[in-house]
């Protein structure tokens, strides 16, 4: 009797382990497919696109009928949107996500919030920009401009950051709390010197989610920011036409004439994923110093 | 006289030290509260703000039972709008089932990558992998979807020997591509999060690797992947410029998966620049843009009900 | 003798105020002339969009104090945005003052046509079939015929690609080649695009597939194939003997004015005509 059990126990580990390389490689597997294919797409977008690429294509001015001009204007007008509807954003979006993880009370008021906040993620974009074209457009009859569209951007990043943070703050482990409140801390300190930066890590990452996603998106943009730019270098007048690169992309791609259309959309693409790239080390770039100085330390 | 002077210097200097730890201590009750406000604040702005389009949406898209029954909009299978006729059913099953197909490839492979990034991957590759993986979010749409009408649909004629191509299967297989990063990385960040602890107690207690995370790390980690996935869901079913490039377009029901068909989303974007504002077939648009908010909504309500008690 | 001197310098006056005043004018005009300024809203089509968008880059250069806003969706969005105000001009591929393709007629518009367009058949460059008829085309996107062998091509089934409802492109090729012949807009070998551009792509991408563009967009690995055996091209678009084309128009609410008015001059000037319209592959109105 004692034998046998043993040997069914003895049986079911070796199982175990063997399930257990199994799981692994078919993991190791799946994962290994996967980047192959995310390799082989951005190969065949950046091999397209990077080769060709010159400073001139990047700060030169666009062109309709001849081949060789450049996207600058749309370069720059992307990132000023990008950073305009960050920082419109991002403080009201953190804001929100603390507030409906740390101090929001069980009633009718934080659940509208929250349900909002979610349900908002799955409207197309194309209905924020419309929404934004009828206040910017019709209502205040401003026009296309850079800030009507950095406006209406950060409506569509704001509940991406909200339910990020809100996340990430709900994973900090309640000790720590109960740790700064025994030292005396008030809430608000607590939240900020020691519940913010433990949650970092994640709002970094959905920051930077966030404003990859704003970094692509055309369809907003489209619609409240315009096709086209005002046409000059260095235009910071927040008034003028907001046309970005993916528009831009959008546009040569669906009706421009001019001679290289194909060859500008694909730099303007291979510039797309070379930005994101840039973009989403940047932003964790003071959390990788970080967390490379605490190894240090430790050492 | 010389100590009445000290003792009087040493009162004052004490009274003063009081008064000083009494303002700093008002100054942190005001920092405390002003920081609430602003929370509260902010939340209420992005409630209203965030509100003002729902009822912008539906105030819009509830016009078209004006002219058209709730019936017809919901049941039939008929979309002529230039005859006057609104039925969606076509577009509110496409968009299920898409989003259900999409979902069914891309869950299983995310968890699979995060496993692999946070439990299994050498450390010299895991930042690697997730800065990767966040590139493919910033790529923008219209790149997806050129690439799926011309790489991806060629191949599935050839495979499945379809005449056109483009349909469901296609559409699923580009969403799944898009939506995989974000459920990759918030799964992968929920399973990081736990505390080392846990995974020491249960290899402690004799679990192999694949026991740990199935019954540990997975069960602790639930609500993040839950959040991932429900992130993912709602871009499938909110994503555009790339699924209309590869679905067909066409007002029929596709549950063949390579028969062109249509979905809410790539519907509205479609027809909705190329309508008159004040005409039903707008009205009907928004509409299904309302509607696509409701079901995202009644899926994220259902999510949450199925979660076990005690986890949030 | 007083009523005279009266008369006299009553003349006077009136002379040289008349004199003051028109010579006031002519300098106004004059500078008018020199340094225009105002603000010039185009909105609408997003075919149109290269043509204005070279044309407002030209005709910012010659009235640098002239700032225009440049944007392009949709040719309906054309008409509706200078109805509603928020665009001085409206780029149109129909002539939107009267009732076309299941639109309104907007009669509050003054339409000018700007430019000729020719359209273009396509099909991929690895089909055989060169030469259509128009009563073929007809049955094709009716879906009467469904095999390219029917028309003299491989033994394969025909894909047919539509623009989406509302593209001004599909509006005049149900104008001028289907004539009221129902399209078939359901089956499995029919798809319906958005844009000229994706419209090129899925016949570039597929070797049994027909659609239409401008005929700019024919390059590469699609051609246009003849139709009721005239050959696609801007000389016999221009003559008339090709059928396929199109008008593009602007718009504006009431008779055009002011900038709006030397903008839209500029566009139908001689230079602007016979220079970058028809380098663009527009065909000359006048």
């Amino acid at each position: 009797m004692k034998q046998s059990l043993f040997h069914t126990h003895k049986r079911n580990i070796s199982k175990a382990i063997h399930f257990n390389k199994m799981m692994t490689w078919i993991a190791t597997g799946i994962s290994i497919f996967i980047f192959f294919l995310i390799f082989s797409l951005l190969y065949i977008i950046l091999s397209k696109g990077l080769p060709k690429m010159s400073v001139h294509f990047l700060i030169g001015l666009p062109e309709e009928i001849d081949a060789g001009g450049g996207v600058g204007p749309f370069l720059l007008n992307s990132f000023y949107i990008l950073i305009l509807s960050l920082i419109m954003s991002l403080p009201i979006g953190i804001g929100t996500g603390i507030f409906l993880a740390e101090y929001a009370p069980n009633n009718t008021f934080t659940e509208f919030v929250r349900t909002s906040v979610e349900s908002l993620a799955s409207v197309p974009s194309i209905v924020f920009g419309l929404f934004g074209y009828v206040l910017f457009v019709e209502y205040f009859q401003i026009g296309v401009t850079i800030i009507g569209a950095s406006v209406t951007l950060a409506l569509l990043n704001l509940p991406v950051l909200a339910r990020v943070t809100e996340e990430a703050i709900t994973a900090v482990p309640k000790e720590l709390r109960e740790a700064s409140f025994a030292l005396g801390a008030t809430k608000s300190k607590t939240i900020l010197k020691v519940v913010l930066p433990a949650a970092m890590a994640s709002i970094l990452t959905g920051i930077s989610l966030a404003a990859c996603r704003a970094f692509g998106e055309s369809a907003i943009i489209l619609l409240t920011g315009g096709t086209s730019t005002s046409g000059v270098m260095w235009d910071f007048n927040p008034l003028s036409e907001g046309g970005t690169l993916p528009v831009h992309l959008w546009y040569v791609q669906s009706e421009a004439l001019v001679e290289d259309a194909q060859e500008i959309a694909n730099k303007s693409a291979a510039i797309l994923v070379v930005i994101t790239l840039l973009i989403s080390t940047t932003i964790r770039l003071p959390l990788w110093i970080k967390e490379k100085i605490s190894q240090l330390k430790n050492r | 006289m010389e100590r009445l002077s000290n003792n009087l210097s040493k009162n004052t200097a004490q009274s003063f030290n009081l008064m000083r730890s009494q303002t700093k201590w008002t100054k942190t009750y005001v920092h405390n509260h002003l920081f609430r406000y602003l929370c509260v604040f902010s939340a209420l702005f992005l409630g209203i703000t965030l509100f003002s389009i729902v009822i912008f949406i539906s105030k819009t898209g509830l016009l078209v039972f004006k002219d058209v029954s709730l019936s017809e909009f919901f049941f039939s299978t008929k979309w002529d709008p230039e005859n006057g006729k609104y039925g969606a059913a076509v577009f509110i099953m496409g968009t299920i089932y898409l989003t259900a197909i999409t979902l069914a490839i891309a869950t299983p492979i995310s968890l699979c990558i995060a496993i692999y990034i946070a439990e299994i991957a050498p450390n010299s590759l895991k930042n690697t992998m997730r800065s990767l993986l966040d590139l493919l979010v910033g790529i923008p749409s219209i790149v997806y979807g050129y690439l799926g009408s011309t790489i991806l649909i060629p191949l599935i004629r050839k495979v499945t020997g379809a005449t056109v191509g483009d349909g469901i299967l296609a559409a699923s297989l580009v969403l799944t591509i898009m939506i995989l990063p974000t459920i990759t990385r918030i799964a992968d960040d929920a399973i990081c999060s736990i505390p080392k602890e846990l995974r020491e107690a249960s290899y402690a207690l004799g679990s192999t690797k694949f026991q740990m995370i199935t019954k540990v790390l997975l069960p602790a980690a639930k609500s993040g992947i839950l959040t991932g996935i429900i992130l993912g869901m709602t871009r499938a079913l909110g994503e555009t410029m790339a699924v209309v490039m590869v679905i067909g377009n066409v007002a029929q029901f596709g549950f063949n998966l390579i028969t062109p068909t249509s979905v809410l989303t790539s519907n509205i974007v479609m027809q909705i620049l190329n309508v008159d504002f004040d005409s039903t077939w707008n009205y009907a648009l928004y509409m299904m843009a309302f509607l696509l908010l409701m079901m995202s909504m009644i899926f994220i309500i259902l999510i949450r009900k199925m979660r076990p008690k005690g986890v949030k | 003798m007083k009523l005279k001197a009266l008369f006299k310098s009553i003349a006077a006056v009136a002379l040289s105020s008349a004199l003051l005043i028109g010579s006031s004018f002519a300098a106004n005009h004059q500078a008018n002339a020199e340094q225009m300024s105002g603000k010039i809203v185009i909105a609408g089509s997003t075919a149109l969009l290269p043509l204005t968008q070279q044309a407002a880059k030209e005709f910012k250069k010659l009235n640098p104090k002239v700032k225009i806003v440049v944007s392009g969706t949709s040719s309906i969005a054309g008409p509706q945005s200078v109805s509603k105000g928020v665009a001085t001009i409206g780029a149109c591929d129909w002539d939107a003052t009267r009732s076309v393709g299941g639109f309104k007629a907007y009669s509050d518009l003054k339409a000018y046509k700007i430019a000729k367009i020719p359209f273009a058949v396509i099909v991929n460059k690895d089909n055989p079939v060169n030469n259509l008829s128009i009563k073929q085309i007809q049955d094709i996107y009716a879906g009467k015929i469904t095999n390219w062998k029917q028309v003299g091509g491989k033994d394969e089934e025909i894909v047919v690609v539509n623009r989406v409802k509302g593209s001004g492109t599909r509006v005049n090729f149900e104008d001028k080649i289907l004539n009221g012949v129902d399209i078939k807009t359901s089956g499995d070998n029919y798809i319906e695009v958005g844009k000229s551009g994706d419209m090129v792509n899925k016949v570039k991408s597929n070797p049994n597939a027909i659609g239409f563009a401008d005929l700019a967009y024919v390059k590469g690995d699609i051609k246009a194939v003849s139709i009721n055996g005239v050959q696609a091209s801007t000389a016999n678009a221009a003559s008339g003997k090709y059928v396929f084309y199109g008008y593009g128009y602007l718009l504006t609410k009431g008779e055009a004015k002011g900038v709006d008015k030397a903008f839209i001059d500029y566009m139908l000037s001689k230079k602007f005509q016979n220079g970058s319209l028809k380098k663009l592959k527009f065909i000359p109105v006048k």
